[in-house]
């Protein structure tokens, strides 16, 4: 076998995204399936409210569902780039020994083994917390909804998606893989790529460093960026939904959002510092103190953190004003959304805690770097 | 000035033994070439000696600092301070131009003339290329810039013709040996090819760990008139 099956199921990262969008979708998709069992016998008052719960689960499993599927897409693309990119020389000795590209590019079926643990646990979790769901969405009046089976969300959720992200790998490896056999054996990447990164400007040599960390692997970059606006959205809107909705929702909202942030966050600067274990040891070799290696590698990301949770707060902002002002505008006990501006403060205060203390923990990984990475062994 | 005494090094808790006792003095602006075959320890000893390698056990003084016993902390300052490297998989920032590689050396001492090591070593022509565009040679030329552009008394080089083909090869030695004789830094060369070594001052010859001759060269030979 090419690729083992303990590589393709070690993507972390892909699991933790499935398991997430899997966990929301299962009990809310169930719950929209269930309660359209007594759309007939619901009316006057209370069919507002019945509507607006549907539109709520629907509204839910879009935003959420969809959102989380791109992630994972974006994901499954990095991390294929990435063991290619890591494995390049193994693979250009295959291409060399005749191994077709489509034969080596099916190999990837295994990275699908990853949405296939996120998605069966959040599935298994989904259930398991419905029971809990369906009292906090039951309302005075309406029929008692009864959790019923849904085969077809098993299919959908869990096996559905494990098929489409192995064919999504093994699609993209199958591009990522049309490179020179040689080049990949000896690690030679094209001289037009780097060249377009190379500027003229004169700037220092730690600034230039930083510089093409960032601008070397833009899909890092992004998913700082992505962990940061998870926290900031799903955090504060967990906070206001304990106030508006219920605690347990606003809990699991703030939870999935916490996960979320930190898993995005660490595979992003582990990748960053892995690509960079070469540069680092040079860096250290030539006599560049600990924190010149952290900072030139670490310091990039800051304004791009800080976008990502400006946006996140914008982005629960205007979701939260959608679903309490319009969907549930019509309903007389929900009561009315305004911006939170403490909980603003709580969670900008606990982010800038959580990423000042993940760097500070990344700056200790990095001047742990051996130089060894580049020294010839004798 | 270099001085190794007593130096020990083993590897995989104890079962490779790499230096064994070893001693050594590379006196102050002399050309010292290690050689030997693969696994005599050579690398190691260069290793040891630059800092980038703690012993066992032994001391090694150099620019007059017992590095032996110095924390990482120092360790990397001592590197900043008095040593430079060239690599023979030349390690450049492959992200990074020529111009800016070599200011990865130049700023660290805040060398704002580091575009004279680049015209030295002939690549004036080659500031914004990067270092994929350059062949082999070029490459290595890159490396030497990067090194004397942070003013080393102590340059280190491991092999660093090794990938190189004879004709570049010899152009490279020439470019160090020039730059050498217009500078006056010590240099200690890890090299595998005994034709090379006789442009040292003196030779250091390894085997299983041990040094087993050194002997001062009187009359050390220039680029071209060695063989290959």
């Amino acid at each position: 076998m090419v690729i083992g099956l303990k590589d393709g199921a070690k993507l972390f990262g892909i699991s933790v995204v499935c398991f997430c969008a899997v966990f929301v979708c299962t009990f809310f998709l169930n719950y929209y399936i269930d309660a359209r069992a007594i759309d007939g016998v619901v009316s006057g008052e209370l069919r507002v409210l019945y509507d607006a719960n549907m539109t709520s689960a629907k509204f839910t499993c879009a935003i959420t569902g969809g959102v989380l599927c791109l992630i994972a897409v974006v994901m499954t693309v990095f991390y294929v780039k990435l063991f290619i990119d890591g494995n390049a020389k193994r693979f250009g000795i295959l291409k060399a020994m005749g191994y077709s590209d489509t034969k080596i590019a099916l190999s990837f079926w295994v990275f699908g083994l990853s949405t296939f643990i996120g998605a069966a646990i959040g599935y298994g979790a989904g259930h398991a917390v419905m029971p809990l769901i369906y009292r906090e969405m039951t309302v005075d009046g309406l029929p008692a909804i009864a959790i019923g089976y849904h085969a077809e969300l098993l299919v959908a959720l869990v096996i559905a998606p494990t098929v489409a992200f192995s064919a999504l790998a093994c699609l993209y490896a199958r591009l990522a893989l049309r490179r020179n056999a040689v080049a990949m054996i000896k690690g030679v990447r094209s001289a037009a790529k780097y060249k377009r990164r190379s500027s003229g400007k004169q700037r220092g040599f730690l600034v230039d460093m930083s510089l093409s960390v960032l601008v070397g692997k833009k899909s890092v970059t992004f998913f700082v960026a992505f962990a940061c606006f998870c926290y900031s959205a799903m955090v504060q809107m967990g906070l206001v939904m304990s106030d508006l909705s219920s605690i347990i929702m606003g809990v699991m909202i703030l939870v999935i959002g916490v996960v979320l942030g930190v898993t995005a966050l660490f595979m992003a600067i582990t990748t960053a510092i892995n690509a960079n274990k070469s540069n680092i040891a040079v860096m250290k070799a030539f006599g560049y103190s600990a924190k010149e290696r952290s900072l030139a590698l670490l310091v990039g990301y800051v304004p791009f953190a800080l976008f990502g949770f400006a946006l996140g707060t914008v982005y629960q902002h205007v979701l939260l004003t959608v679903m309490v002002n319009v969907v549930f505008g019509d309903v007389a006990t929900v009561a009315a959304y305004r911006f939170g501006a403490g909980y603003f403060f709580i969670t900008l205060g606990s982010f800038v805690v959580l990423y000042a203390g993940a760097m500070a923990a990344y700056a200790v990984r990095i001047s742990r770097v051996p130089i060894k990475e580049i020294m010839a062994s004798e | 000035m270099i001085t190794a005494t007593d130096l020990y090094k083993s590897f995989n808790g104890g079962a490779v033994k790499a230096l064994r006792g070893v001693s050594l003095t590379v006196n102050e602006g002399s050309f010292a070439a290690v050689i030997g075959a693969s696994g005599s320890g050579k690398s190691t000893l260069m290793n040891v000696l630059s800092g980038l390698e703690r012993a066992d056990g032994g001391r090694v003084l150099a620019c007059g600092q017992g590095i032996s016993a110095m924390t990482d902390k120092r360790l990397t300052e001592f590197r900043r301070k008095y040593v430079g490297f060239v690599f023979q998989q030349y390690y450049l920032l492959p992200h990074l131009s020529v111009e800016k590689n070599v200011r990865l050396g130049a700023d660290l001492v805040g060398n704002k003339d580091y575009l004279r090591e680049i015209e030295a070593v002939g690549l004036a022509d080659k500031l914004k290329a990067m270092p994929s565009e350059l062949s082999g040679g070029e490459q290595q030329r890159v490396c030497i810039a990067r090194a004397l552009a942070k003013n080393p008394r102590i340059l280190f080089l491991d092999e660093p013709t090794g990938a190189l083909d004879e004709s570049t090869g010899r152009s490279v030695l020439d470019y160090i040996a020039k730059l050498k004789a217009e500078r006056g830094f010590t240099m200690v060369m890890v090299t595998h090819n005994r034709n090379i070594s006789e442009m040292a001052d003196v030779v250091v010859e390894m085997n299983s760990g041990n040094v087993v001759s050194v002997t001062d060269n009187p009359a050390p030979k220039t680029a071209a008139e060695i063989g290959w």
